[in-house]
């Protein structure tokens, strides 16, 4: 999700913007609007800046792959060719994005990017990653070892020239702007193809509402960018059987996924990555009414809905310690069911994002609801 | 930023000069009889109805909220806790009302009371009209404090962090504009300029420096000011700060209309010029750290309501003080009510609001008085 979509759609960053007129605070909020949210940043759809845009942009979140010559079966996983499949073009948050060969220069923005192409066992095929959210998993950590990690936020444009990669694969939108990554029509004309995590598209390419079938389809459409189709299927094919046995809740329980903000929670919405998480899970999310990936969400409106659990992502910057001393802490929040009885799930920040983490997380949610004693069926 | 703070001293509207011309002594306008009758009345009008608003608006605003609760139930459990007896409400919906609601309305009246005084006595000080509350650097101070505290990881409360900001900044503008020689209202000024601007470049480096994934959310709803951290510290802090300052303030305003019309004609009034500015700038200062502190910065209303307040109450402060507490309070209070509920469930910060409802308030005064303005 770009930073933006964690809060507002475009339109009200925009307005947002505009209302602001108190003189202290519009640098700093123009300093946060512009290096962190960048609602502006994401190149509308149909504007693809790249000389060989070939496909017209389609709709939903996840793109159509047109090939130029008959289906790359035949190339191994994991091992980069040149010739068979490419060029690739895919439209990619409205962008049309070609891939001419198999990308061997890639770099990785975010966590979501960073566990997909270790999922896929790219590992030798990144040259460097950049504003990871949290620590690699312990399974992937010795391949993540090697590669460099080039920035702890979002990296800007002449560092990741000088890594000179053919692919940046981004988890947020934000992370391909001109005070970024670089502008994504200006990165083609350099020869760099880009690719955002369309669970994270703004605007016209954002899904409605996320599914796992989407988010397969995502690792698919990368599989076949990077010409490791093999991999990819088996990859979805593994988490597709691993999200069939996760275990549903046997009776109605509502939760609050809260990620940060203390005095107005950041919570997940009805759209996104936590709800898809939640529906796994058979947990009934609170916020599902409102249409955004993450949104503010009052303490009067939690109080008056009175969870049943409480997901606590839990981060560097607000952890879930925190957020539960927070809530024993404050009188009206103390008489919450779920704070009384201490029905606590905690969730590390980069596996509350869409990305091959979402079906473990859907797991371990469920693992740590069957021992708060919620039965599932 | 500030550029429009640089300007020329002007006298804070023009019917301060109004009745003047004979006399400096604001204190005894020259107006004829008939017409102070007529005003007279006006204010007695206005401050009945200012004085009436508030209580009426705690009530009001205390039953409007995303749960609906009923406004009988509201006001029974209210005056259950006073009286110590049993709620009528279930205990969540008990802390809706006393913990959350009525914590946050009282903060709101006493933050949007204090800001708008301190706003008041600001431009007083500066004879500038465009000067306000933060005009020393604070708001950007508290900042720095509160962003350091909430990206840094510092082990510190960020409303503590933000008020020892607030107190750093007033230090730095002081000393600076003291240097400079005797404080003076543009040397106040240009020092708030520089410490404001010199905080406004380092919160930001934090904020780029060390903002990491939806961390930035927590500190832009603190940017933009937001009353939803409330509970009975808050309100307990800033209505004791608020008036254990702001009523000597008040009853210390006549000292701010000699400053109206200079710091010689001050002086000639017989007041110290150097150390009645000192105080009234740190009595200001430490009823602004504590509002930002347990508001974030919340601008437009100590900029914009002393000069409403004006227009209504005339040049004296004993009578634009008082209206000024009186409507800050009010307009807070209903801001904030506007903030929490129009978006329900969805919360806005209240810094959004003030200047979304407070600018065609304010427009709507300068147009009924546009002979004045």
């Amino acid at each position: 999700m770009s930073a933006c979509s964690r809060s507002l759609t475009s339109s009200r960053c925009d307005r947002r913007r505009l209302l602001l007129t108190r003189r202290l605070v519009v640098p700093l909020v123009a300093v946060i609007a512009v290096v962190l949210s960048s609602c502006n940043a994401a190149n509308p759809p149909g504007s693809a800046g790249s000389a060989r845009a070939t496909a017209p942009p389609t709709s939903g979140a996840v793109s159509q792959v047109f090939d130029s010559t008959s289906a790359g079966s035949s190339v191994p996983p994991n091992r980069p060719t040149a010739a068979a499949g490419y060029p690739i073009t895919v439209q990619n948050c409205g962008f049309a994005v070609t891939v001419d060969h198999s990308p061997n220069r890639i770099l990785a923005i975010k966590s979501t990017s960073m566990e997909l192409l270790l999922a896929l066992g790219l590992a030798d095929r990144v040259v460097g990653a950049a504003f990871l959210d949290g620590p690699v998993p312990a399974q992937w950590r010795d391949a993540a070892s090697s590669i460099p990690v080039i920035s702890t936020g979002a990296p800007s444009n002449e560092p990741v020239l000088g890594l000179d990669p053919d692919l940046i694969i981004a988890g947020w939108e934000s992370n391909l702007a001109p005070d970024t990554a670089g502008d994504r029509g200006r990165l083609a004309a350099a020869g760099i193809a880009s690719y955002v995590s369309p669970a994270a598209c703004r605007g016209a390419s954002q899904p409605k509402k996320l599914t796992f079938p989407m988010l397969f389809a995502e690792f698919e459409e990368v599989g076949r960018l990077l010409g490791v189709r093999e991999s990819a299927t088996a990859l979805v094919a593994a988490q597709q059987r691993e999200l069939a046995a996760v275990p549903k809740l046997d009776r109605r329980v509502t939760a609050l996924w809260w990620s940060s903000g203390s005095d107005t929670p950041y919570v997940g919405g009805g759209i996104g990555a936590p709800e898809m998480v939640m529906n796994a899970v058979g947990l009934e999310n609170i916020a599902a009414g409102i249409d955004q990936t993450w949104t503010s969400l009052g303490w009067e409106s939690i109080i008056g809905d009175d969870p049943d659990v409480i997901i606590l992502v839990d981060a560097s910057w607000s952890s879930a310690s925190k957020k539960m001393h927070l809530l024993e802490q404050n009188p009206a929040t103390a008489r919450l069911t779920a704070v009384r009885e201490h029905h606590f799930v905690t969730i590390p920040f980069p596996a509350s994002e869409a990305g091959v983490r979402s079906v473990d997380a859907a797991k371990d949610i469920a693992h740590q609801l069957a021992a708060l004693g919620f039965g599932s069926r | 930023m500030t550029s429009t703070r640089i300007r020329l001293p002007v006298p804070p509207a023009s019917s301060v000069v109004e009745g003047a011309g004979e006399s400096p002594m604001p204190a005894a306008p020259q107006a004829s009889r008939h017409s102070a009758r007529a005003r007279g009345g006006l204010r007695i009008t206005t401050y009945v109805a200012a004085a009436a608003a508030l209580p009426a608006s705690m009530l009001l605003a205390v039953g409007i909220g995303s749960t609906g609760i009923g406004i009988v139930d509201v006001w029974q459990t209210v005056v259950a806790h006073l009286a110590g007896t049993q709620s009528p409400l279930s205990p969540l919906r008990d802390g809706i009302v006393w913990d959350i609601r009525l914590t946050r309305v009282l903060t709101a009246a006493a933050v949007g009371a204090a800001l708008a005084v301190s706003g008041a006595v600001m431009q007083a000080l500066t004879r500038n009209v465009l000067a306000d509350p933060y005009l020393l650097g604070l708001s950007s101070g508290a900042s720095v404090g509160a962003v350091a505290a909430l990206t840094l990881g510092v082990a510190i409360m960020p409303t503590v962090a933000a008020f020892l900001g607030a107190l750093a900044a007033l230090t730095l503008t002081l000393l600076l504009a003291r240097s400079l020689g005797p404080i003076s209202p543009s040397r106040t000024i240009l020092a708030g300029i520089t410490v404001s601007a010199f905080g406004v470049a380092v919160t930001s480096f934090l904020i780029f420096w060390n903002v990491q994934g939806d961390s930035y959310r927590e500190v832009l709803n603190w940017l933009m000011g937001s009353l939803a951290g409330s509970g009975w510290t808050t309100v307990a802090v800033s209505w004791a700060v608020t008036a254990v300052i702001g009523i000597p303030l008040i009853l210390g305003a006549r000292v701010l209309d000699a400053f109206v019309f200079g710091d010689t004609a001050a002086a000639s009034l017989g007041i110290h010029v150097t150390r009645a500015r000192w105080i009234f700038l740190a009595a200001v200062a430490l009823l602004t750290g504590v509002a930002v502190a347990v508001s974030g910065a919340i601008g437009f209303i100590g900029l914009v309501l002393p000069n409403a307040a004006r227009l209504l109450a005339g040049f004296q402060h004993r009578l634009i003080l008082p209206l000024c507490a009186l409507t800050g309070a009010t307009f807070m209070i209903w801001v904030d009510t506007a903030a929490r509920t129009l978006f329900a469930p969805r919360e806005l910060p209240v810094g959004i609001m003030t200047a979304l409802v407070g600018a065609p308030i304010f427009a709507l005064v300068l147009w009924r008085h546009r002979s004045r303005s």
